[in-house]
């Protein structure tokens, strides 16, 4: 379960990217944060990984307060939670086994253990067989997929996703986000900032859209937009 | 796990290497100079402690002339209370026999030898003293001594000794501070390189972070990096150093004969180990504060 008490956030410049933010999520969840370009949502999930700290009020994760955590905790939180961005963040000269490897590698796995993991994630996210690819010659769904075979790798309890269909086609956005689903039907808690009105209008789950730094709505099963009268003052 | 980490940081570390090669390059090759320096360093001061050794020696002893018609009971007197006193090492009786004897049997006196008739020269007392500082006050002491030839008491030059002394402290201070210059430039030239290693792998960094690698596998490439930078350097010099070091000490010894500069082999070992040590040592730092900024989680 993931908790906000009063979070606030203020950057070192002044900005105030989050005010006062109530938030839980219990376990198996499928989140989606909406709102405009600058209303935080990448803010709170930087804090969620502990990326940032807040500068006001508690996050828990577990019943662990992230800000307490101490820095020699962190690698083990960071395996609990599998990160997916919108620009996939691979590294170029490692194949696509060695890049989903890569994340099992840093914590010293066996070999033989490293492989069927991989093998596993890699056929969740349906690229078995392209092991031996460099990302370069993969399309942007085929390497957000490598991504998310990276971000499942470690069998993760919470997948936190920030605008990963950002730079997808709807179609392979689409598909993409079935696997997100797929992922959390097998119990993790999903927590998406997302940008693609179409796939939150269709697909009815939690909403919390923010504003200005602060939640203005949170439906259980909601839209992108309020208000359908005037979508185009809240879009963008 | 251990096992395979260092793996991970050794494979990392020689590819880093190799990619930046022309980095790498120029900070093995600063580095080999920074080193050289330092072991010339130590070299030198390693030969002027020698010689300077030597000198100690020389001039921690020194002769009292006794005036001709002292008597034998006086001198011994005197023998025994520079014996007694627990500055002094050692206090030896020269008769004038034996110092005529002395004085013949050195081959540089062999013209003057034939010149002389009856025997000018004093009996004396040869004082080995324990510390070079003391040697003031014994020869002051001395000085005081009823039968000590009062034209030409003592042989001891105070105002040498001195400078001597200063002139080994100066030194020494020099030296320690040479090394500390040269220790700075190293770390920042390590600090520097590493962080084009850095910066070549950001990407790789920030993937780390965030699949949870710990700060010392992110950091273990790199100060490998350094430390590899740090030895091949140190066994450049080190080469070097061995090559020069021989004719280096005989081109001085032909030029500058006075001074009993000596080649010591001997110290070739414990040079190696300073210098592997070291480089190895300020490849781990240098490389260490050079990361340090870029692996915080
Ligand atoms: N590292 C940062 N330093 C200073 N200001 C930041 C930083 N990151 C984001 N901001 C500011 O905080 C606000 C929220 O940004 P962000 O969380 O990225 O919004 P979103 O992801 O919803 O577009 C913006 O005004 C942005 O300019
Ligand atoms: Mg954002």
């Amino acid at each position: 379960m993931i908790s906000f008490q009063h979070v606030f956030k203020t950057y070192s410049t002044g900005t105030e990217a989050l005010r006062d933010v109530n938030l839980v999520v219990p376990e198996g969840d499928f989140l989606f944060l909406v709102g405009p370009s600058g209303a935080g949502k990448s803010t709170l999930v930087r804090l969620l990984i502990r990326e940032e700290k807040p500068s006001k009020g508690k996050i828990f994760v577990d019943g662990v307060e992230l800000g307490r955590m101490k820095r020699r905790q962190l690698p083990g939180y960071r395996r609990k939670v599998g990160l997916v961005f919108q620009d996939f963040k691979l590294l170029p000269n490692l194949t696509i086994y060695e890049n989903v490897a890569f994340a099992l590698r840093v914590h010293g796995e066996a070999e033989n253990m490293i492989q069927s993991r991989v093998a596993e994630a890699l056929d969740t996210v349906g690229l078995s067989g392209k092991d031996n690819t460099y990302p370069a010659n993969l399309s942007g769904g085929e390497q957000q997929r490598v991504a998310i075979a990276r971000a499942l790798v470690h069998a993760p309890r919470f997948i936190i996703a920030d605008e990963p269909t950002g730079n997808l086609d709807p179609a392979t956005a689409w598909e993409i986000m079935q696997l997100f689903l797929r992922i959390n039907a097998r119990g993790a808690t999903v927590v998406m900032a997302t940008h693609n009105r179409e796939i939150v209008d269709l697909l009815r789950r939690r909403v919390i859209a923010i504003d200005a730094g602060q939640i203005a709505r949170d439906d259980r099963s909601g839209r992108y937009h309020d208000d359908l009268s005037k979508p185009q003052i809240r879009a963008q | 796990m251990i096992y395979r980490n260092l793996r991970f940081a050794l494979n990392s570390a020689w590819q880093s290497f190799w990619r930046n090669l022309a980095v790498s390059t120029a900070a093995v090759l600063s580095i080999t100079l920074i080193l050289v320096l330092a072991g010339i360093n130590l070299l030198v001061g390693h030969a002027f402690s020698q010689v300077l050794d030597g000198f100690r020696a020389k001039v921690s002893e020194i002769s009292v002339n006794v005036a001709d018609g002292t008597p034998l009971q006086s001198v011994y007197d005197f023998q025994q209370q520079l014996a007694a006193d627990p500055r002094v090492s050692n206090v030896q009786f020269i008769t004038k026999d034996q110092a005529l004897a002395q004085f013949k049997a050195d081959p540089n006196n062999v013209v003057l030898a034939q010149q002389i008739s009856g025997n000018p020269l004093d009996a004396k007392l040869e004082v080995r003293v324990a510390k070079l500082d003391d040697v003031a006050a014994i020869d002051t002491l001395a000085r005081r001594w009823s039968g000590v030839d009062p034209t030409d008491p003592t042989n001891y030059q105070g105002d040498f000794v001195n400078r001597m002394l200063q002139l080994s402290a100066w030194l020494g201070i020099a030296g320690v501070g040479l090394l500390a210059i040269l220790v700075v430039v190293s770390i920042v030239i390590v600090m520097n390189t590493i962080r084009t290693a850095v910066y070549h792998r950001r990407k790789e960094i920030e993937v780390m972070k965030l699949v949870g690698a710990t700060e010392w596998f992110v950091r273990g490439p790199f100060v490998i990096e350094g430390v590899m930078t740090g030895l091949i350097a140190a066994s450049f010099a080190l080469a070097l150093l061995v090559l020069a070091y021989q004719p280096a000490v005989e081109r001085f010894r032909a030029d500058v004969a006075f001074i009993p500069l000596s080649y010591d082999p001997a110290f070739m070992v414990s040079l190696a180990q300073d210098l592997l040590i070291g480089g190895a040592l300020l490849g781990a730092l240098g490389s260490y504060i050079g990361v340090r900024r870029y692996v915080r989680i």
